[in-house]
């Protein structure tokens, strides 16, 4: 019980750590008793710069570290998989290519990117599981399908910039530049699906048994599943539009907040959201201030330490 | 339960069961055996809602079984396979909680009566003190046992059994039926199982279902049913029976 709560407290104190070394590093520098004094204070021209340009982007790589890990953790829990992340299996790259479809295509329907994110992450999704299931689900068929349907949407939005559609933040992540109406679609879109999903932890729970085993106490694993893999796409696909692409924070994430807090979804989920959140901003402020004026995107970051942990994971294995 | 003139194929051409019929008698234990691909599992499957007939339907107290809502009939029948996975971070407790759905609101608090159903179901199965262990520090027989409470934990009418010594060695063999025999005759539970081997289906059921090739060869009293020609005609196997007041009736298969 104490590790979990120190977890939490430890994981909650870094990420406070983090938002304000993220809020008061860069271009504009300032100290951590500038930034509380002048926090409300509307005349300060530096706190302004940074409320418009750098409390977006911290916002919006929160909730896009908080939706993807979590996304991981539903997604693991309905193939039971531990390498099943949204990235990973296609779900990220079926939302991107259906968002730069409307974007580049039908632009006056602007309004419903998300909508038609989630419906591609949510084709890319029906896939896998289409494609898998003969094989009852089994992690390396599985994994093998999601690589093919993530190279089939990749290779689909690739033509389609070849082509001329606007390439801006499709492929690989951006957390540059973001705005106030990024952070209020994440916000919207991402609060529903950690809501839901948090919700939602007692049927994660249940999944742990076998299929079998968890109809035979009388519970819809069917139907859980199509729920619960829902939310993990709304999750990924409303992260997708507004921050693009980011692999491995939903293998990595899920992985270190197991060693930490336990298997108990209960606890799983709101611990992973936090963490994911953690990490992904952290990944952002690095990549932003340690090269600078040169920035790293957080999903080249990411890339480069989930690599290496993959590696670490399979040999384990 | 009622199973009446059942047609299941898993391919579409193939009868793996064919027009089968039989009555699984109340508060008895009922063994199923026959050779290997004979349709003893694909019967436990129809009976567990796994298997949907093709023709013919599956009755429990004159209700088609796809009538029933999950949990409803979840509070009627538990089954208990073979092969079990054992989940990470689970305590025994825990798991054997998982019992108690059909009863239950996932988002319910547990009641009163959750708590002693578990606890009846871990006595029963002597695991009381295995409680709060994780799964994963527990021996092969406590783990099947643990299974089994789980599904004691429904407190249905009958527990089903998919060949439940399989993969435990004779001692544990033992303690598992033993506690089958027990729970029927404490508990009036009706038991339907799939066993392997022959002595144990003849010292252990009260009734015997005989299976070959999609079809019930024959069924009824163990003494009845389990007889050297059968042995031969099912299993191709031939054999000696021998009986005496120590070791009850027994066979002795020799040769094939």
């Amino acid at each position: 019980m104490t590790k979990k709560i120190i977890s939490f407290i430890a994981v909650a104190v870094l990420l406070i750590i983090t938002v304000i070394y993220a809020a008061t590093t860069g271009s504009i520098q300032m100290s951590f008793i500038e930034f509380i004094t002048n926090f409300f204070n509307p005349d300060n021209a530096d706190m302004a710069a940074i409320k418009d340009l750098r409390f977006p982007r911290i916002i919006v790589a929160l909730f896009a570290g908080a939706a993807l890990s979590v996304a991981g953790v539903l997604l693991q829990a309905i193939m039971r998989n531990p390498l099943a992340d949204a990235g990973f299996i296609g779900i990220s790259a079926g939302a991107a290519f259906t968002k730069l479809f409307i974007v580049s295509f039908v632009p006056t329907l602007f309004f419903f990117t998300p909508i038609a994110a989630f419906i591609g992450g949510a084709l890319a999704c029906f896939f896998v599981f289409l494609l898998s299931w003969k094989s009852g689900l089994n992690p390396l068929k599985l994994i093998l399908v999601g690589i093919a349907i993530n190279a089939m949407f990749s290779g689909l939005t690739e033509a389609m910039i070849s082509f001329g559609a606007s390439a801006s933040g499709s492929i690989t992540s951006n957390l540059s530049f973001k705005t106030w109406d990024d952070v209020s679609l994440i916000v919207t879109y991402g609060s529903i699906g950690l809501i839901l999903a948090i919700i939602l932890y007692a049927s994660c729970n249940v999944l742990v048994l076998s299929d079998k085993t968890a109809k035979s106490v009388g519970f819809n694993v069917t139907a859980a599943r199509i729920v619960i893999a829902a939310v993990a796409v709304l999750l990924a696909a409303a992260s997708v539009v507004v921050a693009g692409v980011i692999s491995f924070v939903g293998i990595l994430v899920p992985h270190i907040a197991r060693r930490l807090v336990g298997y108990d979804h209960k606890v799983l989920i709101p611990f992973t959201a936090l963490l994911g959140a953690f990490i992904i901003l952290l990944a952002d402020t690095l990549g932003r201030t340690m090269f600078s004026p040169m920035e790293v995107p957080a999903s080249t970051i990411m890339a480069i330490i989930g690599g290496p942990f993959l590696i670490f994971l399979l040999r384990k294995e | 339960m009622e199973i009446k003139q059942v047609v299941v194929s898993h391919d579409g051409k193939a009868r793996h069961l064919n027009e089968v019929s039989t009555v699984i008698p109340k508060g008895k234990v009922t063994t199923i055996i026959g050779p290997n691909g004979c349709g003893k599992s694909t019967l436990l499957s129809v009976m567990s809602r796994n298997k949907v007939p093709l023709e013919g339907k599956a009755t429990l107290e004159n209700r088609d079984l796809v009538e029933y809502k999950p949990k409803e009939f979840a509070k009627k029948f538990a089954i208990v396979y073979q092969q079990n996975d054992i989940p990470a971070d689970l305590t025994v407790e825990k798991l054997v909680m998982y019992g108690r759905m059909p009863h239950n609101s996932l988002f319910k608090k547990k009641t009163n009566e959750d708590e002693e159903a578990v606890t009846w179901a871990l006595q029963c199965t002597n695991l009381l003190g295995k409680r709060h262990n994780d799964l994963s520090a527990l021996s092969g027989g406590e783990r099947q046992r643990v299974w089994i409470a789980m599904a004691l934990a429904q407190q249905s009418e009958i527990l089903c059994l998919d060949e439940p010594t399989t993969y435990l060695d004779i001692y544990y063999q033992l303690e598992l039926l033993e506690l089958v025999k027990q729970l029927n005759e404490q508990y009036g539970l009706t038991i339907v199982m799939v066993l392997h081997d022959i002595n144990q289906a003849i010292r252990y059921s009260d009734h015997v279902i005989l299976m070959k090739a999609g079809k019930i060869i024959a069924e009824g009293l163990p003494r009845d049913v389990i007889t050297k020609e059968v042995i031969k005609e099912v299993y191709g196997v031939n054999s000696v029976f021998h009986e005496d007041e120590k070791l009850g009736l027994y066979m002795m298969p020799l040769s094939i």
